[in-house]
């Protein structure tokens, strides 16, 4: 359910991309804070993997993308002003990178009409796409992530005993 | 030249001890009182609203609470944050117990638990002072984020141990949730902040008031001519936790919608409040209101000249916020240790004389 969604959204993306100057990511970062020696790097990939499109590719389906920085420092409030800041340059998808910052973004970004990517972290219930249309936290949550590991594991071998 | 008392005849007591005795002021009061209630809904952003209006409104709640307990009664106390989330969590309670009742009265029954908290918190004042007692209040603070944590009853056993407003109207309108419109919100907050200064500012000038600043004076010679330092104490932090009881109700319905204790209420919520009172002035409402204007708008002023304006990397941005707001508040210390307040009361001297100073 998730994926196909995700899918959709994509595809809508795709196909609603050429009409629009320059496709607007914004990167909600912390570089500064407590978690900055986390958050930095994350920023700089996030920023260099659009560059990298941008450079190779000349963007995504030939429309440039556009990453629009703003510094949350892993604060909610920081971050709800950054959403609200960001929101208006035609946002594609959030990617909060705060459980905290998700749960204020996600009644605001379904409201909105933006998809959030909550890679991971976040709300688990939303997983379930009916009920939380606009959050998608592909490719897993930690719960189902963690099954699926220790599932995997389970078909290795014979663990009796261990 | 308009400033001043001459020709302003009062004819009666009523008229001779009002808030604003000077006509200027009195107008000046009315026409920021009318730009916000009629003219500022009609322009608000989302933007404005959601980084500059509300925090600034709920933040000078917050302000006038403290400045109650801490500059008009001279109690020293770091448990605001603590409080902000009592009043926030018997908000979500209420909300979710009895929800055909109106939030506007949920936010006041909140404020009134809050009230009741504080002043079991305030108990110990009658025996400890100064640094002892912000150290009692500081163990509120932790206390009550651990509380909030640990027992699940509070957030109604969510497995993730946030709280989320649901929707809530007032007049067909919602306030909270996430269907709220710019205006709403600002109205509904603004309601409550000019409700707060209006009670806040008449409390401390009526006997309330004057037997707190005799406590905070010399509370020894304030019991000898008569003040009763048990009823004063915790009337002090009774009125006090109830503003910021309401304050932290606003914060999670209207302003965020979703509140983890221990990120939202904690202890660094207790030292902006206690900066913005000291930066704006102890012991004066129009200080709050500015030592809450200092705190929130100055760092989004900063964010926007720095990223939107110069074009300058966010972390550098960040970095200087921090440094520019902390220099700005050693700078202001120094140069005025009443705070913003008595700046402002300083130009309202200069400007009675203006322009024939002699």
């Amino acid at each position: 359910m998730t994926l196909k969604l995700a899918t959709a959204a994509v595809a809508a993306l795709m196909a609603a991309g050429p009409v629009m100057a320059d496709l607007v990511f914004p990167s909600l970062s912390y570089r500064t804070g407590p978690y900055a020696s986390g958050g930095i790097p994350f920023a700089d990939g996030y920023a260099d993997y659009f560059t990298l499109l941008n450079e190779r590719d000349g963007g995504i389906g030939g429309v440039p993308a556009r990453v629009v920085e703003c510094e949350t420092a892993y604060n909610t409030e920081r971050g709800v002003e950054c959403y609200e800041s960001t929101k208006g340059e035609g946002a594609l998808v959030y990617q909060p990178l705060s459980t905290g910052i998700t749960y204020q973004l996600i009644p605001k970004a379904t409201a909105d009409d933006i998809p959030i990517h909550s890679m991971g972290y976040g709300r688990t219930s939303a997983a379930n796409g009916q009920v939380f249309s606009h959050v998608f936290n592909y490719p897993a949550n930690y719960w189902n992530g963690a099954s699926g590991a220790i599932n995997y594991l389970m078909g290795q071998g014979d663990f009796a005993g261990k | 030249m308009f400033y001043r008392e001459a020709g302003d005849f009062k004819t009666s007591y009523v008229d001779d001890s009002q808030t604003f005795p000077i006509k200027f002021e009195r107008y000046r009061y009315y026409f920021v009182l009318a730009v916000a209630v009629l003219v500022l809904p009609f322009v608000m952003t989302d933007y404005a609203v959601n980084s500059i209006f509300l925090p600034f409104l709920i933040y000078a709640i917050a302000a006038i609470g403290l400045n109650i307990l801490t500059g008009y009664c001279g109690q020293v106390s770091l448990g605001t944050g603590g409080f902000m989330a009592v009043g926030a969590y018997a908000c979500y309670k209420l909300m979710t117990a009895f929800p055909d009742v109106n939030i506007f009265i949920h936010v006041l029954l909140a404020g009134g638990i809050t009230a009741m908290v504080g002043t079991a918190f305030g108990l110990p004042s009658l025996r400890i002072k100064g640094f002892y007692l912000a150290v009692a209040t500081l163990a509120a603070q932790f206390f009550l984020v651990w509380l909030f944590n640990k027992v699940s009853w509070f957030y109604n056993y969510s497995a993730s141990g946030q709280i989320n407003a649901p929707e809530r109207m007032v007049f067909g309108v919602p306030v909270t949730g996430a269907n709220t419109e710019a205006w709403a919100t600002y109205l509904f907050c603004l309601a409550f902040t000019v409700l707060c200064a209006i009670i806040a500012r008449n409390l401390t000038r009526g006997s309330v008031g004057r037997e707190w600043m005799a406590i905070r004076d010399m509370d020894i010679a304030a019991e000898i001519i008569g003040v009763n330092p048990l009823k004063a104490k915790l009337t002090a932090f009774a009125v006090s936790s109830f503003f910021v009881g309401i304050s932290g109700a606003l914060f999670f319905a209207v302003y965020l919608g979703a509140v983890e204790v221990g990120e939202v209420f904690g202890i660094q919520k207790s030292f902006i409040v206690l900066f913005m009172i000291i930066i704006g002035g102890l012991g004066s409402i129009f200080g709050s209101f500015a030592g809450a204007a200092f705190l929130v708008v100055l760092p989004v002023a900063l964010k926007i000249v720095g990223v939107d304006m110069l074009g300058w990397p966010t972390d550098i941005v960040a970095h200087f916020q921090l440094v520019i707001v902390g220099a700005l508040i050693i700078i202001f210390l120094i140069a005025e240790p009443h705070g913003l307040a008595q700046l402002w009361r300083v130009t309202k001297e200069k400007l009675r004389l203006w322009p024939f100073p002699h």
